[in-house]
């Protein structure tokens, strides 16, 4: 066979000879496929190995991630394989990228079971990514339809109840997460969170890591950190919460974890990416039916998000974890110490927040995405961000959004308590100034001079991390620039 | 220290006067100047109504420079009233007096509200209050204009509610001179005696125009403006029977100068319509179908002594 | 204390020139403002009494001055908040909510601890003013 042919697919009693075939000639490269309302697209970044057609590497992929093994089976002919068969329908030579393409698969919607992220994944991440002939393989983005999307709960609460439930409206959410991450005992725990909270946040948080070690069991940890929550919620009048970790090595323990939570009258509990998208959907559940928030951290995903040429996009992950049930999820602040270009990281937050994603090749969205009224998730910014850089995280990140300053909170010269009030004047301040109709992203640092005039603790948080930027290259921006205008 | 210096000059350069100002220019930049011209273009006749917004203008500029070198400090009292007989522009130049105190930045939005009096008078206890309030706080930003406002009034019924609106809208009026500008309209004789009982409103407007009525002259061209705003056109023939028809329908009752011709005008289309439709035959091309005929004039009532609706017992037209 | 609700609590209070530039800000959006008076601040009261309904009407924020003027006058002494409800669809709820008076003095909140099995506690705040009946809390 010419291998430099136009793949065609074969028919008949032929296409079923045992044997070899490419899976080009095998169903899976249907060019002419027009996806259907109903169709799962997802597209991949393939980089074949040398020597491997683009077009026969995207069938292949279409095969592995759905009905094909690697020779032809007589039983195929006792299904509807038709129409069970992964269809790649376009391949896309990457920009100034050699050697990679993109590759649009279609999937019908009967190959997946309704509601389950696991079953969803199995197919479109599981064996196909050791596939030998390709070099690496990153899955971009996924087109999820609304007949599918409405098998899932989505978020327990979503940002418009979340908010409602915590009185709490017009500007960003305040957090901290309480450092040093390991070691604290419950009882000098719950002092961290005491004097944020009464300070002026509404949310501090456990980290990943803290579930219950021999420094500070599950249980110290939960009461004390409750006595803090209601002590501060006294001082000041308001809806206070702290992230409640459940994460545990059982569900059992977990659900334990999350009762107890509730029980101390906790808003809120949390749970990391790793326990896994089945648990993850069962504590969504959980929450739902408990009343509660749900707080994940994304633990994790940097081994399989970071890297552009393998693994799976942060925002399919966000999509899934919005489907999952979850409030709360991490997703980069721009100007912090973690990975986010802002173009990408606009993109993770608009699947988080809006109603409908439209294609946005320039943020990395490469589907029209209908969330059919599924909740919202409210994104959470964390890591290496502080007071000073207040007009910038309002102007990439909005208003829905949950700032988390750790060190910008707790490492003020002044104690706490003085940290989060700096954040908060900060904050209120730059939504006063852009309500006021201000240019507030320029006039930012004036802003903030002025309000630090009748604050001082904020004049002190300004002072002392006035020079702190990370400023990196990102490993993860978009392939395509933005549109030039026509008339510019 | 440097710092703090820096600061308190730059404050005072924010604070500190302006030594001179081009009137000129701020003429030109405040958008003015095109809504006097489009008043002259657009509106016709109305000279003395003219003049007085010029002035009123004018006065505003003056008062904002005054404003700008410190020289004064208050808003200006900035209500006022309209009088004259109905269809005398009143309400257009309202609009346009609107749009001109938005560009003076003297109201924030420049929008109008028309009222009268039963949008502001309730007929129950408590009602008017309310009501009053509504009309206000959707007013404010812009005008409010209340039309024959001398109907608030009725010194004959000492429990009209009509003195509870009055109240309020002296008290919002005083108090609330940075948010709202009120016009009264209404007949010049009637709006007298309105003011002479309620000294409150006289003391709280501050311009006073008077509309004269227009001119027979002034009137055709209108209603030729009016028609040809349609696509519509007056034969010669038609232009001297409408000329005619003026002359009569002033000395008839009712008569509301540019509002008698509108309706006319309106009565005129469905008799032309009526008359395509009786006399046609084949197609007709677009000259006939916007063609205001003599007949179509002459038709009217008012050649013959009155308006159909004026003759006690005549069915409704 | 004070207490610390809403969407601007730790700016010095506001001026009537403040509370336009927010309301107006609501206004522009096409959220309607409404003004609330309590006079138990808990941070679970949820329903405030409303000084009127929504201004679904008004489109310069002065008409909101002026209702949080008439409320001042009728209660000087209680809080008042100006919320801002949007009505499009996802949302269908409040957009913004500031106080804008508070009383002289605010007693703030008792917390009461129930200890039960265990080390456990259940927690409950209380609003000191309202160990009096409405209407006599504050001055």
């Amino acid at each position: 066979m010419n291998a430099d042919a136009k793949p065609v697919t074969v028919t008949g009693a032929k296409r079923y000879s045992a044997g070899v075939m490419k899976y080009a000639q095998m169903g899976y490269w249907e060019p002419d496929y027009e996806p259907k309302e109903t169709d799962i697209i997802a597209l991949f970044r393939i980089t074949p190995q040398d020597g491997v057609d683009a077009v026969e590497a995207a069938a292949a992929v279409a095969g592995e991630s759905s009905t094909a093994t690697w020779t032809v089976v007589w039983t195929d002919r006792l299904t509807a394989c038709e129409k069970y068969r992964a269809k790649a329908y376009r391949v896309d030579p990457v920009p100034n990228s050699p050697g990679e393409f993109f590759a649009y698969i279609a999937y019908d919607l009967d190959l997946f079971e309704p509601g389950s992220i696991a079953n969803l994944t199995a197919s479109i991440i599981g064996n196909v990514f050791g596939f030998k002939p390709l070099k690496a393989l990153r899955l971009e983005d996924m087109r999820l339809p609304v007949a599918y999307v409405k098998t899932f709960q989505g978020p327990a609460t979503g940002i418009v109840v979340e908010r409602e439930r915590l009185n709490c409206y017009g500007r960003p959410l305040l957090g901290a997460t309480v450092k040093p991450k390991l070691g604290l005992s419950g009882r000098n725990y719950g002092r961290v969170v005491y004097e944020a909270l009464k300070g002026g946040l509404d949310f501090t948080k456990d980290d990943e890591n803290i579930n219950s070690q021999p420094f500070m069991h599950w249980r110290d940890r939960f009461l004390y950190c409750m006595e803090a929550v209601s002590r501060a919620s006294a001082a000041t009048g308001e809806v206070k919460g702290t992230y409640l970790n459940v994460t545990a090595g059982t569900m059992e323990a977990m659900y334990e974890r999350a009762e107890f939570a509730k029980d101390l009258g906790s808003v809120i509990v949390m749970i990391d990416l790793v326990i896994g998208y089945t648990a993850i959907q069962s504590m969504a559940k959980w929450a739902r039916d408990n009343d509660m928030i749900l707080h994940l951290h994304r633990a994790g995903h940097s081994t399989y998000t970071r890297q552009r040429s393998h693994g799976v996009s942060f925002r399919v992950i966000a999509k899934w974890m919005r489907l999952a049930g979850v409030d709360h999820l991490h997703a980069g602040t721009v100007v912090g110490k973690l990975e986010g270009d802002p173009a990408t990281t606009k993109g993770f937050y608009d699947i988080f927040r809006e109603e409908r994603n439209p294609m946005a090749l320039e943020n990395g969205i490469f589907f029209d995405q209908e969330w059919a009224s599924l909740n919202k998730m409210l994104p959470v910014a964390s890591g290496g961000i502080h007071a000073g850089q207040m007009h910038q995280l309002v102007h990439y990140l909005g208003e829905d959004v949950v700032l988390q300053f750790g060190g910008g909170t707790i490492g003020h010269p002044q104690g706490i308590e003085a940290g989060a009030t700096a954040n908060r004047v900060a904050l209120e301040a730059m939504i006063y100034a852009r309500n006021a109709g201000r240019d507030y992203m320029n006039e930012g640092p004036d802003i903030l001079k002025d309000a630090a005039r009748t604050c001082t603790p904020l004049k002190q948080a300004l002072e002392t991390w006035k020079d702190v930027t990370f400023d990196y290259t990102s490993t993860d921006a978009p392939d395509f620039a933005p549109t030039p205008q026509v008339s510019q | 220290m440097q710092e703090a210096g820096d600061t308190l000059m730059d404050e005072e350069k924010a604070t500190a006067p302006a030594a001179t100002v081009d009137l000129a220019a701020e003429f030109r930049e405040s958008g003015v100047k095109e809504i006097l011209d489009e008043l002259d273009r657009e509106l016709v006749g109305l000279n003395p109504v003219k003049q007085r917004i010029r002035e009123t203008a004018a006065l505003l500029l003056v008062d904002r420079a005054r404003k700008q070198l410190g020289l004064s400090h208050q808003t200006p009292t900035l209500h006022m009233c309209f009088t004259g007989n109905p269809g005398t522009g009143k309400t257009t130049v309202a609009l346009r007096m609107s749009n001109l105190l938005h560009r003076l930045g003297y109201v924030r939005k420049g929008h109008l509200v028309s009222v009268t009096r039963d949008d502001l008078v309730g007929q129950y206890i408590g009602h008017t209050a309310p009501k009053t309030k509504e009309v206000l706080k959707r007013a404010m930003g812009g005008v409010l204009f209340i039309d024959e406002a001398y109907y608030l009034y009725r010194p004959d019924n000492e429990r009209d509610y009509g003195q509870e609106a009055i109240e309020i809208l002296l008290q919002v009026m005083e108090n609330n001179r940075d948010d709202l500008v009120v016009i009264l309209a209404g007949y010049a004789d009637r709006m007298d005696k309105f003011f002479s009982s309620n000294p409150g409103f006289r003391s709280r407007i501050a311009h006073h125009i008077d509309f004269p009525d227009y001119t027979d002259d002034e009137l055709f061209t209108i209603s030729e403006g009016m028609l040809g705003e349609q696509n519509y056109k007056f034969t010669p023939d038609a232009e001297a029977a409408m000329r005619e028809y003026i002359e009569h329908r002033r000395a008839q009752s009712h008569f509301a100068n540019a509002r008698s011709m509108r309706n006319a005008l309106d009565r005129a289309r469905l008799r032309q319509a009526n008359r395509l439709f009786e006399s046609a035959v084949g197609p007709l091309d677009a000259v006939a179908l916007s063609t205001i005929d003599e007949q179509d004039i002459r038709a009217s009532r008012v050649f013959r002594g009155g308006l159909d609706s004026d003759k006690p017992g005549s069915p409704k037209a | 204390m004070r207490v610390t609700q809403g969407t601007f609590s730790f700016l010095p209070d506001f001026t009537d020139e403040q509370i336009h530039t927010q309301a107006q800000y609501a206004i522009d959006n096409g959220w309607a403002v409404s003004v609330e008076y309590t006079d138990d601040p808990h941070p679970r009261n949820t329903y405030w009494e409303m000084w009127g309904h929504p201004m679904f009407d008004n489109p310069d924020a002065a008409a909101a001055v002026f209702e949080v003027n008439e409320c001042r006058k009728a209660h000087h002494s209680k809080y008042i908040r100006v919320i801002a409800f949007d009505p499009s669809p996802g949302w269908e709820s409040i957009r913004m909510s500031f106080i804008v008076n508070r009383p002289k003095d605010e007693p703030g909140f008792r917390l009461i601890r129930e200890e039960k099995e265990g080390r456990s506690i259940r927690y409950t705040i209380q609003s000191y003013a309202s160990d009096r009946p409405e209407g006599q809390r504050y001055g």
